[in-house]
């Protein structure tokens, strides 16, 4: 049997990496988005 | 009962209700780990290919769900053509958006496995080269989406553009029936039966349920950004 198990594990490391790192862009930029609408709603809070 | 104004503009988008704990992605993560446990220590390596083979459990579900999300962000385009929801417009969006990434899974686990079975990292063979037009199509459709503020001008050149892409996916599933090519005929998806043990067989379907979950949860929590983006939007622009 070729020994080759480094490749085996770059490939699943580069997955999980690739797949949590997707995860984490979306809860970013859904905390940014809440964070851009608490802000209007403060600034709307104030102008009224 | 009031009627419906008409004429008027659409009605403004509301923000999702945020719940705490989304379960379907909770789930959707766990059967991953799972499935990654059962690939990694549950299942022998092949005999030929050593452990590298163990890159098909993550490499083909991986394409497997690329295919699932560009295909049906195409369909949800063409939907929107004829029905104008923005709900369509934003599953077509979180579905291409996925299919993206699973896309560069393919093109990064692909050459890993290719590096010790091949002695190459990449060959421009039919299926890899399709791939990767693919890939940079739909990385256009994003950038064509991104570039666009009009709602409904992207909704609709978007819309085209995703069902011009996916047209290619047929392609790049045939290229190896097709064109006379490196990569392997397909083990699974095969005219002849599946072409793998039980054991390993178990795993793989086991591997396939799991990123088709993961596809849902992404696709959810991606929709469910892009209703906020445009509930904010819409309400900057009743303020203006």
């Amino acid at each position: 049997m070729p020994d080759n198990v480094a490749y085996f594990h770059a490939a699943y490391a580069a997955t999980i990496a690739l797949l949590i790192g997707y995860a984490v862009s979306i809860v970013v930029r859904r905390r940014r988005v809440a964070q851009r609408r608490a802000q209007r709603a403060t600034a709307g809070g104030r102008g009224a | 009962m009031t009627p419906a104004p008409t004429g008027s503009a659409p009605a403004p988008t509301a923000p999702t209700a945020r719940t705490g704990i989304d379960w379907v992605a909770v789930v959707a993560a766990l059967v991953t780990v799972a499935a990654f446990v059962r690939a990694i220590w549950f299942t022998p390596p092949d005999l030929l290919q050593g452990y590298a083979q163990k890159i098909m459990y993550v490499h083909v579900p991986t394409i497997w769900v690329a295919f699932l999300a560009l295909g049906l962000s195409a369909l949800a385009g063409a939907f929107w053509l004829f029905l104008k929801d923005p709900r369509l417009d934003r599953f077509a969006e979180s579905s291409a958006e996925v299919g993206v990434v699973f896309t560069t899974g393919v093109l990064i686990t692909g050459p890993i496995w290719a590096k010790p079975i091949w002695g190459a990292w990449w060959v421009w063979d039919a299926r890899l080269t399709l791939t990767l037009v693919l890939w940079f199509l739909f990385l256009g459709y994003l950038v064509l989406r991104g570039a666009i503020d009009d709602r409904e001008l992207r909704a609709r050149y978007s819309a085209v553009v995703g069902l011009l892409g996916a047209l290619l996916i047929p392609f790049v599933h045939l290229s190896v029936y097709i064109f006379r090519t490196q990569h392997p005929m397909p083990v699974v998806a095969n005219p002849e039966g599946i072409q793998m043990p039980a054991v390993m067989q178990v795993t793989f379907f086991f591997s396939l349920f799991a990123f088709t979950l993961m596809y849902v949860a992404f696709v959810r929590a991606r929709m469910a950004l892009a209703t906020d983006r445009d509930a904010l939007e819409d309400a900057s622009t009743a303020e203006r």
